[in-house]
Formats: C-alpha cells, sequence, structure tokens
C-alpha cells in the first residue's frame, strides 16, 4: 500500500502540470520540430534555396492536413516522399544490367532513403497536442479560399486512374499504391486520409502558388478533371493497401 | 564632387531597391537539374528516377539523331505546353507556368549542347 502511494506521488511528481494544450503543443513545435521545419516561411524562392530544404514546410500545415492523420503520424511516421524531400541528393547513376541496353546508366536511389523513415515520434497526449499547434498554422487561407470539393464529380478507381494516369500523366511522379508509380512525388495513395480537399484542388491547379520553385508542372487540369481527381484521390485512400500484400 | 559622388550613392540605392522586383532568372542547368533530370536521367539519356512505370519513356537528350530532327522552335514549344502540344505524350509535361520564356530559350541552347547538335543534323 504503502508502495503504491509513493508510485502514485512519483507519477503525480513526473507529469508535467497540465497547460493550456495550445501553449504545449507551440513549445514542442518550437523545441523540436523547427530545427528541420519552417514554421514562419516563406517558401524557398529561388533553386539554391530550394535545394537547402531538409524538411517539408509546415507553416501552412492548419490549410493542408487532416488533423486525424497527423495526430496518427505524429506516433508512428512513415515515409511519405519515397525519394526524400529532394531527389538530387539521393540518386545516383548505376550501369544498366540488362545487356539489350548498351552501355547506358539509370538512376536509382541509394543510401537512408531506401530504409524505414527515421523520425521522431510522439507520445499521444503530445501528438494531440502538437496536432493542434500545427492546425492553427495558416498562412495559406488565401490560397484554399473558394476551394470547395463536389461530391457529385465521382469517378470510379479504373476511370480516375485513366485521368491520373493516362490524360495528365501525375503517375509519372506519384505511387498510387505502395511500389506502383513515380519517385519524385509525395505518395498519393493516403492522400485523401493525409490531406484537406481544399488544399489538393488548390496545389493541383497551382504547386507554384504554394511552393514557388517545386518540380512538380503546372498540369493545367480542367475545372471539372480537378474535381474528379480529387475525388479519386479520396476514394484511393479508403483502399486497404497492407490488405492487399 | 561631393555632388558627383551624392549622385553615384543614389543611383545605386534606387538599383537596390529595384533589383528584387525584376523576376529572378535560374540558370538553365539548375532549371534542367531541377526539373528535368527526374525523368530524363543525370546523364540526360532519359534514364531517370520516374521512368519504370512510364508508358513512355523519355527521349533521350544525347541523341543527337531524334533531336537534330527537331526544329529549336519546336523544342521551346514541347517544354513550354508539354508533349501534346507536338503531338507527342502528355508524359511530357508543360513547363510554361514554371519558367520564363527566356528561360526556355536557355534550355533549349542546353538542349543543343547536349545533343552536340542542330536542327537537320
Ligand atoms: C531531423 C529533422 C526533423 C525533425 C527534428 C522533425 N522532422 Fe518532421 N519531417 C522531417 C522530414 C525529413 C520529413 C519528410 C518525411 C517524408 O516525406 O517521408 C518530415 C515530415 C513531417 C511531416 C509530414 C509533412 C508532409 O508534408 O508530408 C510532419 C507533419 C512532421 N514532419 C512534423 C514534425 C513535428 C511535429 C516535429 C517535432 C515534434 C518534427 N516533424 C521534427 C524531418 C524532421
Ligand atoms: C514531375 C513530377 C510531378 C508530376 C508530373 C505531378 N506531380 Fe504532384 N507533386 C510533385 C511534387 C515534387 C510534389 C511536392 C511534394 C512535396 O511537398 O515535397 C507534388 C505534390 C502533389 C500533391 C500534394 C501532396 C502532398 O503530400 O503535399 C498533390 C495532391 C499532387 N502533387 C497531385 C498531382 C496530380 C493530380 C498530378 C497530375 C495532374 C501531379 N501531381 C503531377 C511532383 C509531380
Ligand atoms: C514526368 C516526366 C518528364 C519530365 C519531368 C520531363 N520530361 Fe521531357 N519527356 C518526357 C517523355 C515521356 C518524353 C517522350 C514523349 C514522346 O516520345 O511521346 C519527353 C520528351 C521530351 C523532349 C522531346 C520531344 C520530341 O519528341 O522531340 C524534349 C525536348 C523534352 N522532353 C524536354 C524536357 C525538358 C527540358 C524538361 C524539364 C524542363 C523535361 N523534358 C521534363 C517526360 C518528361
Amino acid at each position: 500500500m504503502k508502495r503504491l502511494l509513493f508510485l502514485v506521488a512519483l507519477i503525480g511528481f513526473v507529469t508535467p502540470a497540465p497547460v493550456g494544450a495550445g501553449e504545449n503543443g507551440s513549445k514542442i513545435l518550437q523545441n523540436r520540430c523547427a530545427k528541420c521545419h519552417d514554421l514562419t516561411g516563406p517558401a524557398p524562392q529561388t533553386i539554391r534555396k530550394l535545394w537547402e530544404r531538409d524538411a517539408p514546410d509546415l507553416f501552412y500545415a492548419g490549410n493542408k492536413f487532416r488533423r486525424e492523420w497527423l495526430v496518427e503520424w505524429l506516433q508512428k511516421p512513415v515515409r511519405v516522399r519515397p525519394a526524400g524531400v529532394n531527389y538530387l541528393r539521393t540518386i545516383n547513376s548505376a550501369p544498366v544490367r540488362d545487356a539489350e541496353e548498351k552501355d547506358k546508366n539509370y538512376d536509382v536511389l541509394y543510401g537512408a532513403v531506401l530504409r524505414p523513415l527515421k523520425h521522431l515520434s510522439l507520445k499521444p497526449a503530445e501528438a494531440e497536442a502538437t496536432a493542434d499547434a500545427l492546425m492553427d498554422l495558416k498562412a495559406h487561407s488565401d490560397l484554399v479560399a473558394g476551394m470547395q470539393l463536389d461530391r457529385n464529380k465521382k469517378v470510379d478507381l479504373d476511370r480516375g486512374e485513366v485521368l491520373f494516369d493516362k490524360v495528365y500523366g501525375c503517375l509519372s511522379c506519384h505511387q498510387i499504391e505502395p511500389g506502383f508509380g513515380g519517385y519524385t512525388g509525395s505518395e498519393l495513395y493516403t492522400a485523401g486520409r493525409r490531406l484537406q480537399p481544399a488544399f489538393m484542388l488548390s496545389y493541383i491547379k497551382r504547386p507554384k502558388n504554394w511552393d514557388p520553385k517545386i518540380w512538380m508542372p503546372n498540369g493545367n487540369v480542367k475545372p471539372d478533371d480537378l474535381q474528379k481527381i480529387v475525388n479519386y484521390l479520396i476514394l484511393l485512400s479508403k483502399e486497404d493497401f497492407n490488405a492487399a500484400n | 564632387m561631393q555632388n558627383n559622388s551624392m549622385g553615384v550613392f543614389l543611383l545605386f540605392i534606387v538599383v537596390l531597391l529595384l533589383s528584387p522586383l525584376a523576376e529572378a532568372s535560374e540558370t538553365a542547368k539548375d532549371n534542367y537539374r531541377t526539373y528535368c533530370m527526374q525523368c530524363h536521367g543525370m546523364q540526360g539519356t532519359g534514364m531517370g528516377l520516374n521512368i519504370r512505370d512510364m508508358s513512355v519513356q523519355p527521349r533521350d537528350h544525347t541523341d543527337a539523331k531524334a533531336m537534330g530532327g527537331r526544329t529549336d522552335d519546336e523544342i521551346f514549344k514541347v517544354i513550354k505546353e508539354g508533349g501534346f502540344a507536338i503531338s507527342k505524350s502528355v508524359l511530357m509535361p508543360p513547363w510554361g507556368d514554371v519558367f520564363t520564356d527566356d528561360e526556355i530559350n536557355d534550355l533549349v541552347k542546353y538542349l543543343r549542347d547536349l545533343c552536340k547538335c542542330k536542327f537537320g543534323g
């Protein structure tokens, strides 16, 4: 009994006094995240600045992410960008093994990016508080204003994939299931769970508005197709890719 | 004398104030590395990181025969408006929103260096 009391006292002592959730979260951001992530903006304005970026910008996190995804991911981070934050740092030129291709080399990933992501992870309460603080960072509310998903512009997975691959060539850079698609963009099979629909609409419409020098082109997606593609990405994220493997 | 150096100083300030207004132009080399290499490859041979699941493979920019078959205007157009604009694959994206026309002209010259070729040979 004495021991139990001691334990209770100890827990009471170790657990920090409850503070306002927001304040707690922004302290975590400042102390543990700001050394890698930009929390204030603006995004890199030149290629040389872009090449210096070590981690995704978070200064518009509240305009970009779905809170539920943040809470989950911050406790169990997994790789979002198959070639890392900057593919130029993770590629190497290797000789073609196929004898028919004469003396050509092809580009492959090498190094740490081939292993599971190493990222600090947070405890449940910290993740909740940090997600709240991130959702308060809304530097680009201007870019999502007026972006409204039209759920009537539905497509099934097959027709969505046709738009995504054959019509607009998005698949060249983005994976729509683990290991299928390109490498230099973020994977999009979890995009519907990760990102707000208004962000996706706005980003696809003009990536440059969010990240002036990013290597995603403006594909001039027609308004109707833009709606369909985002509905497709949301539908896609409901697939259980772990079950399929 | 006093007046003259004051004038130079003022001119200097004006130039300083104006310079950030002009859109900064990137070099063709940096642009190629950042935007084109992901598909066209580190050596420009079309063997980029993204190609495995692409149904049409990127052009080998060192292929003098294929690249020599295109005029500078056609190359300008395909970079600005994408493969679709010259009846080629949409997997070659349009870059008109990313580059200024000057930057695209620099890229055309850069590609001519890569293939060591001109239109018609
Ligand atoms: C050592 C550098 C580093 C630190 C410190 C760090 N991160 Fe990250 N973070 C990264 C990198 C690199 C990625 C990109 C991972 C990927 O794309 O696979 C990332 C990705 C993220 C993402 C996903 C962003 C996106 O756009 O997909 C979030 C959210 C995030 N970090 C939050 C945090 C928070 C919150 C902290 C502090 C508790 C933190 N990070 C600390 C390097 C860091
Ligand atoms: C040439 C490569 C490329 C092509 C083609 C491309 N993207 Fe991207 N895309 C990217 C890159 C790079 C990013 C930014 C990733 C980052 O923030 O680090 C991105 C980001 C995105 C995002 C936001 C994802 C996130 O996690 O923040 C969406 C949504 C998206 N692209 C959809 C599309 C769609 C739809 C198309 C076709 C119309 C397309 N992309 C074509 C490279 C590409
Ligand atoms: C998403 C992948 C991708 C990216 C990024 C890309 N290209 Fe291409 N490019 C292609 C493909 C695929 C083709 C072949 C099209 C065909 O043969 O129908 C091609 C073809 C070309 C051609 C030859 C057109 C012809 O048939 O004569 C030129 C020139 C070209 N690209 C220049 C560029 C430049 C410059 C950049 C960077 C600004 C770039 N590409 C970025 C995929 C890409």
